[in-house]
Order: structure tokens, then C-alpha cells, then sequence
């Protein structure tokens, strides 16, 4: 019997230990980020000497960012959209019907997820430079939301398939025998009830192209991101207005998260109310 | 569910398909296949002169420099998968059997810190590992005086930022198959006695392997990729395959010999890959074949 405490007591420490040692080793890089966002010193050392909120004002003051700011708002919100869009359809096709060459269809359709990001933004680069000589245009943002449509839809495909498994299909049936058209159905019955799918797909696209890095950088020609500014801004050498910058930019990620967790709570608990209710 | 039978004139398929197909065909498989025909070119006064023939192939093979830089890509993919799967198992092992409540919350934390921006999180452990950085700070507090630790700039550094940035995927691959497990199996198994170790042993970890194969190849696939880790936190000292074709882009713009180097790193990819596809079939299929 003390064995088999003993052995119990060793795995609780082993897996509570584990998920707090992953949460920490999650957080050390954003935690020091914030904390030296808010240093007074202009150099990034430790300990932080002073608490000030200076290099906030200082990175409003210059405002050099907010080109890369409204690109990456550009860019993520076309980005998200498209994705979403595309990875809903190919979701109807991929869980609920069933034709010649699915097979090829799936795996075509995931492939872009295992290919290594860098070396997918290189093979477009290519693709695009070719175009460019040919019918003579330059890359810019376009080809950049094209890599980022290609990279993330089947990270969409994949949520909304998952809500497309427990929809309940008799409910289209019953409202077209009341007479609704397709479109009618599809508007009224089936997007609503695959909504909250549709919902978190579009805000983990919106991240995923948010903070995407390989993609723009080799796509997006001379426009800027916020992560390409980051990147040729500490290769420059670092100030402290990168961490502060940084924490700006993770405060819409952490209100987007929240916000789409809460979407789906709600859904969940709605789906709960209904099947007790009938 | 009903699935429905489909023949591709129907114009339900071919809304729902083939709009994502045209994008993947016109950008991902046409501009594959370009990058398979340029590397059989060669580069003449830094442009592509269109010839037809092994030159850059020739070269990829006669230089011993790239394929140290390849089994070095190599070796550091393969160390980031054992580590991503054996610091991931404990942790999706737990979410499903030990924090029902909690659950939520920390799925989420983890979800938000892996959609967090990643240049920005490798810019926060430089700060974190310089040498005047917060893990010397602390170190010098507890005694061990300045400086204690010399980790940036070190394959080590570029390996902690690698896991970092991909044991997320392990994670969830594996949570997804544990929480599939059948529940009464685990009961069943503790009825006959069994202790808990010989459970996870014999139950748990069989039946999550489809989860921790598909993450392990996520994660070994990505890690073949990695270019923002060894540059910013390996200082560069010892590039990786995504380094080495970035330079033959840009700095010696050469593109035949850069399409080569891809193909290279996508092929020792995709036989990995294959293999473990492999792999994959054979245990679901033998899986099937005992329960």
C-alpha cells in the first residue's frame, strides 16, 4: 500500500511539476520583455534600474513603426478572410462529402502545413520573381498575404472541421422540408451552427499571420511588418523600445485568445442547454 | 453524419474545392515544380542563365561544407523532437488526467504564448541569456557570482529557442490522441490489478502513439526549417540549412545552387517523413488488429 502511495505522490510531482515548469519556461522570454519595456535605463541589463514608461512616449515620439503597424494590420486582415474562407469550404468537402481523388485533395491541401516555412517562402519567392520578370510587377504585401493564404488555411481547414463533426445534419433537413432554398439553409441553419468554428479559426489565422516572420520576409518585398521591423531593428542593435513595442503587440494576441475562448464556452454551453432541453 | 456521394460536376464540390486548390496549385505546386527546374540551371554574372545541365548539382554533391551544415541541420531537428516529445508527454498527460478544471485555463496560456509574435519571444530570452541578462542576474543574487552563465550565442541557446518555439506541437498532438483513450480501458486495466505506471505503460502510451508520431514529424519538419533561432540566439557561429540558403539567395545570389540546397532539405524531409508514415500504419493497423 506505501508503494503504491509513494508511487502516486511521484507522479502528481512529476506531472504537476511539469505543466507549471512548461508554463514558466512559456513565459520567461514575454515576462522579461514586459519588465524591460518598462526600465528606465537605456541600456537592457539586469536588474532594471527604475520603473518608467518613457520609452513608450519614445517610441510614439519617433513613430518610424507605423508603417510596419498598418502593414501587418493589412496583411493579417486580408490574410484572415481569405483563410477562412477557403479552409470553411474545403472543410464541407473534406468531412462531409465524398468524391474521386479526395485522397490527393487532403493530402494537397496539407502538405503546405509540413513543409519547413523558410524554404516554402523561398520556392514562392521564385515563382514570383519569374512572374516579375515576365509581366514586370515587384513583390509587395499581395504576395505576402498569397504565402501567408497558402501557410495558414489548413490551420483552419482543421478547426472548422473539428465543429464540422458534431453538427447535427437533421436540422438542414428539416428546414428545407418547411421550404427554405439552399441559400436559405446555408445562411440561417448551417453557418450559425458552425459559427463559433468559423469564429476561432479566423482569430488564430488573424494571429498566425500577425506574427508570422519567414513568410513576409521573404515575400513581402521592401513593405514591412511588425516582425520584419523587429527583426532588422535588433540586428541594428537592441533599445529599449523594442520590448515595449513587444508588449504593445501582445496585448490585442492576449484579448483576441480570451475572446475566442469565451466564444466557444458559450457555444459549448448553449449546445449543452439545447440537448437537455429536447 | 451523412457523407455525401460527389461527382466533381456537381457545383457544391467544386465551390467547396476549387478555390483552395486553384491557390495551392498556382502557388505552392507550380512554384515547387519551377524550383525543381531552376536547380538544373546555371548562374552567369548573377543571372539565370537557362542551360540545362548538372553543373549545380554537380557542386551540391562535390562539397563536403554543405552536407556538414545539412547533418548538423539534421542532428539538431532530431535532438529537438526527443526533447519536444519526452518534455510534452508529462504535460498532455496531465491536462487529461490530472486538471480537469483547470484544463481551459491553461490551454489557453499555453495556445496564447505560442501565437505570441516569434522574433519577439526569441528577443526576450537574449535579454533573458546575456551575459548582463536576468538569468545572470539571478544567478549572481543566489552566489554564483557575475556572469555565471555564457549560454548566448551557443548551439545550446539556438536548442532551448527551437523547443521553445515547437513543443507547443507536441503538446496538443498528444492531448488530442490521450483524450480519444477510452476511459473504461484505463478502469479495466487498474481492476486487473495492474499499477499505474504498468497502465500508462501499456494503455496510455500505445494508444496515444498516432498523436505522438504526427507531432514528433510536425516538429522534426519545422525543425528542419528553423533560420530566426540559430541566427539570433546561435549568433551564428553555426549556421543551419535555412541560414546557408538564405545566403545563396542573397548574399552570393546564386539561385540554381539555392533551388538545389531546398530540394535537398525538403527530400531529407519528406523520406523522414515517409518513413514515419510507415511507421504510422503499421502500428494503427496492428492497433486494430488486437482490440
Amino acid at each position: 500500500m506505501s508503494r503504491y502511495r509513494f508511487e502516486t505522490h511521484l507522479a502528481n510531482v512529476i506531472l504537476y511539476g511539469s505543466v507549471i515548469a512548461t508554463l514558466v519556461f512559456f513565459y520567461i522570454p514575454i515576462v522579461t520583455l514586459v519588465a524591460f519595456s518598462l526600465t528606465e535605463s537605456r541600456f537592457l541589463t539586469f536588474p532594471i534600474e527604475g520603473f518608467s514608461l518613457k520609452w513608450y512616449s519614445a517610441l510614439f515620439a519617433e513613430k518610424n513603426f507605423l508603417p510596419a503597424l498598418w502593414g501587418s494590420l493589412k496583411l493579417s486582415f486580408v490574410v484572415t478572410i481569405l483563410s477562412t474562407i477557403l479552409g470553411a469550404a474545403a472543410a464541407v468537402a473534406w468531412m462531409r462529402f465524398k468524391f474521386r481523388f479526395q485522397r490527393s485533395f487532403q493530402v494537397l491541401a496539407f502538405t503546405p502545413l509540413l513543409f519547413p516555412q523558410l524554404m516554402l517562402g523561398v520556392v514562392m519567392l521564385l515563382w514570383f520573381s519569374v512572374l516579375g520578370n515576365f509581366f514586370d510587377f515587384s513583390m509587395a504585401l499581395w504576395s505576402a498575404v498569397l504565402g501567408h493564404v497558402v501557410y495558414i488555411t489548413p490551420f483552419a481547414l482543421i478547426i472548422i472541421a473539428v465543429q464540422i463533426h458534431g453538427f447535427d445534419d437533421t436540422l438542414e433537413d428539416a428546414a428545407r422540408d418547411s421550404g427554405c432554398s439552399n441559400w436559405e439553409v446555408l445562411r440561417e441553419i448551417t453557418i450559425p451552427i458552425l459559427w463559433p468554428g468559423i469564429f476561432s479559426a479566423g482569430i488564430f489565422a488573424f494571429l498566425l499571420s500577425w506574427g508570422n516572420f519567414y513568410l513576409t520576409y521573404s515575400l513581402a518585398g521592401t513593405s514591412r511588418t511588425l516582425p520584419t521591423f523587429v527583426f532588422s531593428g535588433i540586428a541594428n542593435g537592441s533599445s529599449p523600445i523594442f520590448p515595449a513595442l513587444a508588449t504593445l503587440t501582445f496585448i490585442p494576441a492576449l484579448i483576441l485568445v480570451g475572446l475566442a475562448d469565451f466564444f466557444r464556452r458559450r457555444a459549448a454551453e448553449r449546445l449543452k442547454s439545447d440537448t437537455t432541453e429536447t | 453524419m451523412r457523407i455525401k456521394n460527389m461527382s466533381w460536376r456537381h457545383p457544391a464540390l467544386q465551390i467547396a474545392t476549387l478555390p483552395l486548390l486553384t491557390v495551392l496549385v498556382l502557388f505552392f505546386l507550380i512554384p515547387f515544380g519551377m524550383t525543381v527546374l531552376l536547380s538544373f540551371q546555371v548562374t552567369k554574372l548573377y543571372q539565370v542563365a537557362w542551360s540545362w545541365d548538372l553543373t549545380t548539382w554537380k557542386d551540391v554533391f562535390s562539397h563536403s561544407y554543405y552536407w556538414v551544415i545539412m547533418a548538423r541541420t539534421l542532428k539538431m531537428a532530431l535532438i529537438c523532437v526527443v526533447l519536444c516529445v519526452f518534455l510534452g508527454l508529462p504535460v498532455a498527460y496531465a491536462l487529461v488526467n490530472r486538471l480537469p478544471s483547470m484544463e481551459n485555463h491553461v490551454k489557453i496560456l499555453i495556445v496564447f504564448a505560442f501565437l505570441a509574435d516569434a522574433i519577439l519571444k526569441t528577443f526576450g530570452w537574449v535579454l533573458f541569456f546575456d551575459r548582463s541578462g536576468v538569468l545572470n542576474g539571478f544567478l549572481e543574487v543566489l552566489g554564483f557570482g557575475p556572469a555565471a552563465s555564457d549560454i548566448l550565442f551557443t548551439p545550446t541557446a539556438a536548442m532551448i529557442a527551437m523547443v521553445y518555439n515547437l513543443l507547443p506541437y507536441t503538446i496538443f498532438t498528444i492531448y488530442l490522441s490521450m483524450m480519444r483513450i477510452d476511459r473504461d480501458l484505463i478502469a479495466a486495466s487498474y481492476d486487473s490489478g495492474a499499477s499505474k505506471l504498468r497502465t500508462f505503460w501499456e494503455i496510455t502510451l500505445p494508444l496515444s502513439k498516432p498523436g505522438l508520431l504526427a507531432g514528433a514529424v510536425l516538429v522534426f519538419v519545422l525543425g528542419l526549417g528553423v533560420f530566426l533561432e540559430p541566427k539570433i540566439m546561435g549568433g551564428g557561429t553555426s549556421p543551419l540549412a535555412a541560414e546557408l540558403i538564405r545566403q545563396t539567395f542573397e548574399t552570393r545570389v546564386n539561385w540554381p545552387l539555392g533551388a538545389a540546397l531546398t530540394i535537398v532539405v525538403i527530400g531529407i524531409g519528406a523520406l523522414t517523413l515517409m518513413f514515419f508514415g510507415y511507421l504510422l500504419i503499421k502500428t494503427t493497423k496492428s492497433q486494430g488488429g488486437n482490440t
